[in-house]
């Protein structure tokens, strides 16, 4: 027990304490050091300040918790005062002065090492009370108006700084969080890699909200399920783990598109089986939305039991969550392109065309693996160079060039011999389109396929096939020599032995003398139609006078008609006029189809009609029309095949090449016009051919 | 009786051709090569020529270009021969100059035909009996 001291120096040390209290309170950085500052500046034994405690309430609970104090060492550390209990609690609720002349005789005294007198005044911020300077002296009734006068200007004093050091912090924590969002976003630039992103969102928020622990899922829209990409520090690591809707916090918020905080997990009726092993005390849950759309969810738990979320941490964590929520979208985006990117990329990879990018200045960008190949440039060794510079030879430089020119305006196409860097040369069809991006010309990329084979392989078609049409054309003529003679002389040896008057030997000459006729339209037969296979066979285009080439046709036909006992019937108007067309041909086709019909009919009649089709082009209808066996549709079907009597007997009853139909069909669609067939069996048949009057094909050179 | 040159560089041809002429009253005359052929037409009086377009030295078109060139024998009837009937060999025929043309092999009574119409008074009046 102090002796109280003189009013006068009494006051003196009054004044010496507010000074102590002031010059520690300038110092202080934080709440904690201006309690301590306040407590220690008014601890003098002399005014019977012999204990000073700071009680500050707790937000969340209205607890008072001891943060400073002077005047007993063995004070509990974070002493904790129950709201509502102990003598402060009136300072605390009403925000006034409250002065104990005897402790002793109050019920809700907290029995403590004094037992004398306490003054509790509030410490009051912005109108707000946050806590309870509580001075006790060991007498009773040791205060009075002065000692309330200058402890109420001590709260005062200690409560403008704490303003201040909370407006700072304040200040300093929203510094923070913006820091904090830079860097996330930093990290959306820099990894833009999911999970990778998924765990720095979850760091920081960890780190920003002083959780224990936490994790973010993403929104599986196919399997309607979240799955755990990141976690950190929730007793195992829970990456990879699906929850259901409504599955645990994160499952609830989900379903919900709320946040969500519950104080004590392992009580919730929603709790995850999935966390039943490790410790949860209190968890935070907060939906990652776009708009409305659920991206994931993010969770943070306190595993410590002493701490709870409060709504400023449902603050903080609502400025996480659409940051986090961008960062999963951004990156989903990204993936996407990513593995859009790379399914492209990997189609120019593998593909067997040669692919090259250039620059705006032609230079080589970029090359596939079918470049190197195809040019023998590595990637390292082509890129930076002009493309032309190293493809191109003294004699193609300036149609390369023009090439590359070209495609940096429009696509282009051609073949053309590049060269590669071992000086081989390499055909290659070449196209060149412009790399345009959002109307920004890039440069232009290159797509060489090379057809070295290709070009060998067709000069060797080439060769052969005029190698073949030269021996046919050769072989042909050898055989028509020895035919000539044949033919020649059995008709000669016909004439001279009727005149010998050894008449019993014509028929066996006019045998030879037929077969050898045969073997010669066969002969001739083929060569046409190899001709027309080759490409080789060429119109003769000229103005005739068609009545002219039919009365001509006719004459010639006559024999044959006869030979059957059949009647021709010819109908061509003088009003048909010229065609143009290749008159040698048009007679080949018309004797081809008179011999057919006196063939196939017998006794009967042949019309040969020539007219001039009276609607649209006035194209040249040309019909010849039997009274003879006719085809059934399947024979019709063949008709015009090559090689294709009606019947293999046919031929050897009828006689005929069995070409003569397939080669017209030709001839026609070569003069630009076609060949019908209707036929009945055991009716007849009607062969109408229909040119152009005016055949339109370029009349070769001669 | 028309005097006939026959231009063909195939023995079996000529022969065959000549013999079944002359059976029909003609004199014939031959050559074995185009050059042969422009140059005894030249000299000689020919009636009608009967000119392969397939020869050796000069070709029957070339031959019956350099006698149309020529004042003397630029009217001379000329019918030509090709081993078959293309397309393009009548026409370049008829272009180099021929009057007619007709296909191997020798279809007699046909181009017996064609001879009598270039020849007109001057085919032969009578068929001379054997070779």
């Amino acid at each position: 027990m102090t002796p109280r001291t003189s009013r006068r120096s009494a006051q003196a040390h009054r004044q010496a304490a507010l000074l102590r209290l002031t010059t520690g309170i300038v110092s202080a950085h934080n709440e904690d050091d201006i309690y301590h500052a306040m407590v220690d500046g008014l601890h003098d034994e002399a005014l019977g300040y012999s204990f000073l405690g700071a009680f500050i309430i707790e937000p969340d609970t209205g607890d008072r918790v001891l943060r400073a104090s002077a005047g007993w060492p063995d004070a509990p550390e974070s002493w904790r005062v129950h709201k509502g209990e102990g003598l402060s609690a009136r300072a605390a609720e009403d925000g006034t002065l409250h002065y104990t002349a005897d402790v002793t005789r109050e019920a809700s005294y907290l029995p403590s090492r004094v037992r004398g007198s306490e003054v509790d005044i509030p410490l009051r911020v912005d109108g707000e009370t946050i806590g309870v300077l509580v001075v006790e002296s060991d007498e009773r009734d040791a205060f009075d108006d002065q000692d309330f006068e200058i402890l109420s200007a001590a709260a005062d004093q200690a409560a403008i700084a704490i303003a201040r050091v909370r407006l700072i912090e304040a200040e300093r924590r929203r510094a923070d969080e913006h820091k904090a969002l830079l860097d996330t976003l930093a990290d959306l630039s820099s990894e833009l890699e999911l999970s990778r992103v998924l765990q720095a969102v979850i760091d920081r928020a960890v780190t920003q909200l002083g959780v224990s622990g936490g994790e973010v899922a993403i929104w599986d829209e196919e399997r309607q399920d979240l799955v755990i990409l990141a976690s950190r520090s929730v007793g195992k690591d829970s990456t990879g783990t699906r929850l259901k809707l409504d599955e645990g916090a994160m499952g609830a918020v989900a379903r919900s598109l709320e946040p969500l905080i519950i104080p004590s997990y392992h009580e919730w009726m929603g709790r995850s089986e999935k966390y039943s092993d490790i410790t949860v005390h209190s968890v935070m849950a907060a939906p990652l939305l776009i708009g409305r759309r659920l991206v994931g969810a993010i969770a943070t738990v306190h595993s410590d039991p002493e701490r709870v979320f409060v709504e400023e941490d449902l603050r903080l964590l609502n400025m996480f969550a659409p940051q986090a929520a961008i960062a999963i979208e951004n990156a989903r985006l990204y993936t996407e392109a990513q593995r859009q990117r790379q399914y492209f990329e990997s189609l120019v990879q593998n593909s067997p065309v040669a692919i090259v990018s250039l620059g705006l200045g032609h230079e080589i960008v970029s090359c596939n693996p079918a470049f190197e190949r195809l040019f023998g440039y590595s990637t390292e060794e082509a890129v930076g160079r002009p493309l032309d510079d190293l493809i191109s030879t003294a004699d193609t430089r300036s149609e390369a060039e023009a090439y590359t020119r070209e495609a940096l305006d429009h696509a282009v196409h051609g073949i053309g011999r590049r060269r590669r860097k071992d000086g081989a040369f390499v055909d290659v069809e070449i196209l060149g389109v412009p790399v345009v991006v959002d109307g920004e010309q890039l440069g232009l990329m290159g797509l060489y396929h090379d057809i070295t084979e290709l070009l060998e392989a067709r000069r060797e078609a080439e060769a052969a096939n005029s190698a073949k049409s030269q021996f046919l054309a050769n072989m042909s003529h050898e055989l028509r020599t020895p035919l000539n003679a044949i033919i020649g002389y059995s008709e000669m040896l016909q004439e001279e032995v009727e005149e010998l008057g050894q008449s019993a030997l014509v028929p066996d000459l006019g045998k030879i003398h037929t077969a050898g006729r045969h073997l010669l339209a066969l002969i001739n037969d083929v060569l046409d139609l190899s001709k027309i296979e080759a490409g080789k066979m060429e119109l003769f285009l000229e103005e005739f006078d068609v009545r002219k080439m039919i009365d001509d046709v006719a004459a010639t036909a006559r024999p044959l008609i006869d030979k059957n006992a059949n009647r021709l019937e010819v109908r061509c108007g003088a009003e048909v006029g010229d065609m143009r067309g290749d008159l040698t041909k048009v007679r080949q086709m018309l004797l081809n189809l008179l011999s057919n019909a006196s063939k196939f009919t017998t006794g009967g009649r042949i019309d040969l009609e020539v007219e001039r089709d009276s609607n649209g082009d006035g194209a040249m209808i040309f019909r010849v029309r039997d009274t003879g066996i006719g085809m059934t549709p399947e024979q019709q079907a063949r008709v015009f095949e090559a090689f294709s009597q009606a019947e293999a007997s046919t031929a050897r009853r009828f006689g005929g090449t069995g070409l003569g139909l397939a080669i017209s069909k030709r001839f026609c669609e070569m003069m630009g016009g076609g060949i019908e067939l209707e036929s009945e069996a055991g009716v007849g048949s009607t062969f109408t051919i229909r040119l152009p009057a005016n055949a339109a094909v370029a009349e070769p050179q001669t | 009786m028309a005097k006939i040159l026959l231009v063909e560089d195939n023995e079996m041809n000529r022969d065959m051709l000549s013999r079944r002429l002359e059976r029909k009253g003609y004199q014939v005359e031959m050559a074995v090569d185009g050059r042969q052929g422009v140059d005894k037409a030249k000299t000689m009086a020919y009636d009608l020529v009967l000119m392969d377009m397939s020869l050796p030295e000069i070709d029957g078109w070339e031959a019956t270009r350099e006698l149309r060139a020529d004042p003397a024998t630029k009217d001379l009837p000329i019918i030509a021969l090709t081993a078959h009937a293309m397309s393009g060999d009548r026409e370049k025929a008829l272009e180099a100059g021929c009057n007619d043309y007709d296909t191997k092999p020798i279809e007699l009574s046909r181009l017996l035909g064609k001879m009598e119409a270039l020849l007109g008074g001057a085919a032969p009046a009578a068929e001379p009996g054997g070779a």
